[in-house]
């Protein structure tokens, strides 16, 4: 116990990174899967185009490949120079972005086609209709699987930690090599992650109460 | 003076022809009722007059617009034209007095207060101002459809186009839906109203309209196409429905 608690606070900065990582890429990500979705939906066969090659590209590889190549092989170029944990972001944000992008697209697709019809005929444009009648609908279908993939994505940043990111994975692995006590500092890694997904699962639970259709 | 006129109007989907050369006048303050088996594309034809489909061949003039014209700003039209469907597509995630502001609101830019002032008064007219706060989810049909025609009204249309309204509601609810489009129409609402309910048609319609086969097999005042049809699809139609 003198040593979990010794580590402890390294491991909560680590968390704290791990955290600001997540929320960041989480929500480029989410932005970047509904501007996807969107392109995929959109009556221009270019369009539709880049985000399937867009989607294909990342699900048909893996993440640690899609970190390395953001991280090394586009630093190798020398035209831009990102630091570990821009990459980090990066990846993390592209990486969900493909799932959302897969995620919206279905949820705006399960909306009745009336709804766009009605919406249509009382005069809305096209973009009027998504925003006030077809997204808030979609949104409320699509909050389960989202929350699943931002699951997925915040252990996914552990990932980070093999390009010297100092997240929680990586203050576990300096302290369980410091102090000669895997088991317990892995333990304790652990259970901090499973306690912040236990929260975001909460939280998502929640909003999704507050938004169920009546 | 039409407010509605359809010239040589096709429309495919696909290699199927569902329309083949509609010409049709209506005129302000008319209305129309268009009835016919199913299949025979009376409900393609309504959803051609606010180019819900898109429009294959011909031309549809709407209150002085040519529809079928790729230049033109098709929500302008939209804002004239109210539509009702039979499956009613109010928005289930806003409630009743919402789903009758959007419109106004969105597209009108009219103030919030003055947009709900609208809609009070419009759910007076069909009878519903009690259920203001309510959610589509806890209406019945009748009173769904209802709301749905108070909100088509809110953009205050010069037409209105119904879309077998009353087909997907329970028997006893039928009759309050059908009312308040008799009221409409007692004001001077055009009306296009594709129904297979041949009691409106007789006694609110000011002309019928028998569609079959993608075409308009003969149209004339109810009591005429009634009594005494001149083809014999019409013959044949109105034996199994009358």
């Amino acid at each position: 116990m003198n040593i979990i608690m010794a580590a402890l606070p390294i491991l909560l900065q680590g968390l704290q990174v791990t955290l600001y990582i997540f929320v960041i890429a989480i929500i480029l990500g989410f932005l970047l899967g509904l501007l996807m979705a969107l392109l995929r939906l959109a009556p221009f066969k270019v369009l539709n185009l880049i985000s399937k090659v867009y989607v294909d590209a990342i699900r048909g590889t893996p993440f640690i490949v899609q970190l390395f190549f953001i991280y090394f092989g586009v630093n190798s170029l020398h035209f831009i120079s990102l630091n570990s944990t821009t990459a980090g972001i990066i990846t993390v944000a592209i990486n969900a972005g493909a799932y959302f992008a897969e995620i919206i697209r279905a949820g705006i697709q399960s909306i009745d086609k009336g709804q766009t019809e009605a919406a249509r005929s009382i005069g809305l444009t096209g973009a009027q209709t998504m925003r006030y009648v077809v997204l808030p609908q979609a949104f409320r279908r699509m909050l389960p699987t989202i929350t699943n993939q931002s699951i997925i994505s915040l252990k996914d940043t552990s990932l980070l930690s093999v390009i010297g990111i100092a997240d929680l994975t990586q203050q576990g692995q300096i302290q369980a090599a410091a102090t000669f006590e895997a088991f317990k500092i892995w333990l304790a890694v652990g259970i901090i992650y499973f306690i912040v997904i236990y929260l975001l699962s909460i939280l998502a639970n929640f909003v999704e109460r507050r938004f169920e259709l009546r | 003076m039409s407010i509605i006129t359809v010239k040589n109007l096709r429309k495919s989907f696909g290699s199927v022809e569902v329309l083949k050369d509609i010409n049709a006048e209506i005129k302000e303050k008319e209305v129309v009722c268009v009835i016919g088996p199913s299949g025979s594309g009376k409900s393609t034809f309504l959803r051609c007059l606010n180019r819900l489909e898109e429009i294959s061949g011909g031309h549809v003039i709407v209150n002085g617009h040519d529809i079928t014209d790729s230049k033109i700003n098709i929500n302008k039209v939209r804002q004239e034209v109210g539509m009702v469907f039979q499956s009613f597509n109010l928005f289930p995630h806003k409630t009743v007095l919402e789903n009758i502001t959007l419109g106004p609101i969105k597209v009108l830019s009219t103030a919030k207060d003055a947009a709900e002032k609208l809609a009070f008064e419009l759910l007076d007219k069909v009878g519903l101002r009690e259920k203001a706060n309510s959610y589509p989810g806890e209406l019945s049909g009748g009173q769904k459809q209802r709301v749905a025609i108070a909100r088509a009204l809110a953009m205050n249309p010069k037409i209105m186009l119904f879309d077998e309204p009353t087909s997907a509601l329970d028997p006893e609810m039928v009759g309050d839906v059908l009312e308040v489009m008799k009221q409409l129409a007692k004001e001077g609402m055009t009306m296009v109203v594709v129904t297979h309910e041949m009691g409106f048609a007789r006694e609110v319609g000011d002309r019928v309209i028998f569609m079959d086969g993608g075409y308009i097999v003969e149209e004339n005042k109810p009591n005429e196409l009634f009594s005494n049809p001149q083809h014999n699809r019409t013959k044949s139609f109105l034996s199994k429905v009358l």
